[in-house]
């Protein structure tokens, strides 16, 4: 897996540094010959990170170009390495993604310093693709706990964004959601509060006001306005929220009824509205068991959110907590004599119970 | 070399000091970082503050310091809202293409008062509706729909009205007046836009929940009086769509009903107008006893009113009546009295009218001399005011008056075709004079 190397036998005024910190090199992958470390702590994480899905796509990147005496030869070769950085600027976006989706930002920090580094060698150092390394870079630290060092990042970011006046909105979105949460991290309640601001503006500007995106946005910034103690702002915030998931599931449980047609959430989304949703039931649950008994739309709410999280779970796959949450709402339902919701439910159950039995048994999580 | 260099320090620096700011620098990179762009150094070494907000202020766009404005404090639906509006204007201006006026009138997001009215509208709007006081946002709502008079805006103040009448409607303690009020708000814009149907709905719901409510409005009348006044003025509307498309059964049924409810109203003005339509619309179908019983009354009540256009109207109504009965004596007689109405009223076009009608009725009946006297006082009507229509229609009836007039002596004279007649003849063809002999 690795060969040693002796910083003082390589070529003259080549230094090898080592992938992660950037210090002499001692160790060098043998599989693809082109990646060095100082020590083998670093080569396992590198490898364990992002390492071993990019091990052979470096090597042609890598290596310096050979002699080509045609220039359509060296335009060739020229494209062809663009593509392989391409490529890989996206994987490792994605490895990072994923590892931070799991909670597990140590593990996706060398992937997304890797991200980073190739895009900053393919489009340069002030170019706008290097943004979502930087946020993927700012959201690994921020859960780590070194917030300054993702207020840096957070910063270049910004500053990039600022310098390329035609950026998307998608981007810009993205931007302030992190920056949002990291002000809300550190307590300034103020600029989180605007920042959550702009994602809203600029989620609605990119996907429209009733995305999940834009749910999420009202969600975070309800969170801050919970820390602000603006009980009343919270639960409109709530509501609101609420009502688009459960009208964006409906659409999606309607087409996957109706039609068969296996669109299922992402397991972005999928993990958001899962935490969202449940975040939200107990609330619900708080509130329902402190306040008097008989204000009777928060229980209309709980109803609703059981039902969202039964269509959640359904078209993820995972039947058996489908009909668990389906009859927990059902009861609720019939507690609170809602007949809005009822027929809906029904449905719900009888299409998931009416499932052939293989589906049922099978708890395969669907992408 | 350390001499100058303290006789340097010992006097003041002309220019500034260069070797200070270099102590500072590794603050200054580290600060750069965070606080890049809210400390931007001015010449003389001054830092001045600006905040982010200002900065954003100054780099976003209008719409976009509003939105977020509303945001922060908390006010979802009312981003939501405006978010939704300016949308919409957007892609209205889009739709309608450059052959569109809109497309020349600035957007909503380049107007800023307008969208800080909106702002503070929407926002006290939503604080009373978060605090459950409808009442409250209704008055916002409506004060926004009567604030978007401007061209190409009156779907927006359409769609305030809407809102309103929603909010109006979940107002429970005041027994439905504020959702009358909105209903009749949002059938006056229908009925200005021209959509008499919906207006027509919303009067209906405004009468049956004004009926028996002792509502008065501002001016002192009371609501039940506004809603069938309402009323009657969309039924004229629909019944006159209907004459014109010849739907005469229609046009009967919805004027019986506008009468029913003007007689309800108890208000002489409208039972006036409502019994004009009535008659003329039963005088289309061919019911002629009908159409005059109900010119009669709304004769007597303009003439008790003392409303001489609708008088005059009535008048002339009656005498097309009469006429088609062929009873022309009296038509004639009420078309003097239009003919004297109208001279009082100085109401050219209708006192044109009238010597017309009368003229040919007299020359009609063989009563030339008649005929053209007021064949006359309808030219010079027509040369006064200019029209050519009436102008040339004048000169054509007059020429025919005359020349029926000249007809029989004539006649009797080339029958008789004695050398003095013809020579009479002759001469009159020579000097081609008005009258023969």
């Amino acid at each position: 897996m690795s060969a040693a190397v002796n910083p003082l036998s390589n070529p003259k005024g080549g230094k090898k540094l080592c992938e992660l910190c950037h210090k002499p090199a001692y160790l060098q992958c043998t599989k693809c010959r082109v990646t060095y470390y100082c020590d083998t702590a670093h080569q396992e994480a590198d490898w364990l990170s992002i390492h071993n899905r990019v091990c052979q796509m470096l090597r042609p990147v890598r290596t310096p170009a050979p002699f080509h005496t045609l220039q359509a030869d060296r335009d060739h070769h020229r494209a062809e390495i663009r593509k392989a950085q391409e490529k890989l600027i996206s994987m490792s976006e994605e490895e990072a993604r994923r590892w931070l989706f799991e909670g597990r930002c140590q593990e996706a920090l060398p992937a997304a310093r890797f991200c980073l580094r190739i895009a900053m060698e393919t489009h340069g150092p002030n170019a706008v693709q290097l943004v979502p390394a930087y946020l993927l870079l700012a959201e690994a630290n921020v859960g780590l706990g070194s917030l300054s060092l993702a207020e840096e990042y957070l910063s270049q970011a910004e500053w990039t964004v600022l310098k390329t006046p035609d950026c998307s909105g998608a981007l810009r979105q993205q931007l302030h959601r992190n920056m949002g949460s990291l002000h809300n991290t550190t307590g300034n309640l103020d600029a989180a509060l605007q920042h959550y601001a702009n994602h809203v503006y600029y989620a609605s500007e990119e996907y429209g006001l009733d995305s999940i995106i834009t749910c999420g946005g009202y969600f975070l910034m309800a969170s801050v306005f919970q820390k602000q103690n603006k009980i009343d702002i919270v639960k409109s915030l709530h509501k609101k929220v609420a009502d688009s998931w459960h009208g964006h599931l409906s659409k999606l449980m309607e087409k996957r009824m109706k039609f068969s047609v296996h669109q299922t959430l992402s397991e972005v989304q999928r993990c958001e509205g899962d935490r969202t949703l449940t975040d939200l039931l107990e609330e619900q649950e708080k509130m329902n068991t402190s306040s008097a008994p008989n204000s009777t739309h928060c229980d209309f709410n709980s109803a609703h959110l059981l039902h969202c999280l039964a269509m959640l779970w359904s078209l993820a796959g995972s039947w058996t907590k489908a009909l668990q949450f389906g009859r927990r709402a059902l009861v609720e339902v019939q507690r609170v004599k809602d007949h809005e919701l009822t027929a809906p439910i029904q449905q719900l159950l009888t299409w998931i119970e009416t499932l052939p039995n293989t589906l049922t048994h099978t708890p395969a999580i669907t992408h | 070399m350390s001499a100058p260099a303290v006789l340097r320090q010992q006097k003041t620096p002309l220019l500034p000091d260069i070797n200070t700011s270099k102590i500072s620098a590794q603050d200054r990179k580290v600060r750069s970082h965070t606080q890049k762009k809210s400390r931007p150094t001015t010449d003389n070494g001054q830092t001045s503050h600006i905040t982010k907000d200002e900065i954003s202020l100054y780099r976003n766009t209008q719409s976009q310091n509003v939105c977020v404005a509303m945001l922060r404090e908390g006010f979802h639906h009312s981003f939501e809202e405006l978010f939704f509006l300016l949308r919409r204007f957007e892609e209205a201006r889009r739709a309608g293409g450059p052959d569109n006026p809109l497309w020349y009138l600035p957007s909503l997001q380049d107007q800023p008062d307008k969208l800080h009215t909106l702002q503070r509208h929407l926002t006290k709007a939503e604080v009373a509706f978060r605090a459950g006081n409808f009442v409250e946002v209704y008055e916002e709502q409506l004060t926004l729909a009567r604030y978007f008079t401007g061209p190409g805006e009156d779907w927006l103040s359409l769609h305030f009205h809407q809102q309103a009448l929603r909010s109006a409607q979940r107002v429970k303690l005041d027994g439905g007046r504020k959702e009358a009020e909105a209903n009749a708000n949002m059938a006056r814009v229908f009925l200005e836009q021209g959509q008499l149907d919906l207006a027509k709905e919303h009067f209906e719901v405004f009468y049956r929940l004004s009926q028996e409510r002792p509502w008065w409005d501002a001016t002192g009348r009371t609501l039940q009086h506004c809603a069938c006044e309402g009323l009657c003025v969309v039924y004229t509307q629909l019944a006159q769509g209907a004459l014109q498309s010849q739907e005469y059964e229609l046009a009967i049924e919805i004027l019986n009903k506008a009468f029913s409810i003007a007689k309800e109203a108890d208000d002489e003005e409208i039972q006036g107008q409502v019994a004009y339509w009535v008659g003329l619309a039963n005088h289309c179908v061919g019911d002629l006893d009908t159409a005059k019983q109900y010119f009669s009354m709304s004769l007597n009540i303009t003439t008790v009113l003392g409303d001489t256009e609708n008088q005059g109207r009535a008048y002339k109504a009656i005498a097309k009546s009469l006429e088609s009965d062929g009873k022309l004596a009296e038509a004639v007689q009420h078309l003097e009295k239009f003919a004297e109405v109208s001279r009082s009223n100085k109401q050219q076009e209708n006192l044109e009218e009238a010597c017309m009608s009368m003229g040919s009725i007299y020359s009609n009946r063989g009563e030339y001399d008649r005929g053209l006297e007021y064949l006359q006082q309808a030219y010079e009507i027509a040369k006064t005011v200019g029209n050519v229509g009436w102008l040339q229609r004048a000169q054509v009836c007059v020429g025919m008056t005359h020349a029926q007039r000249m007809l029989p002596s004539f006649s009797t004279h080339t029958t008789n075709a004695t050398p003095d007649h013809i020579r009479r003849i002759l001469t009159w063809k020579d000097r081609r004079q008005d009258t023969f002999d």
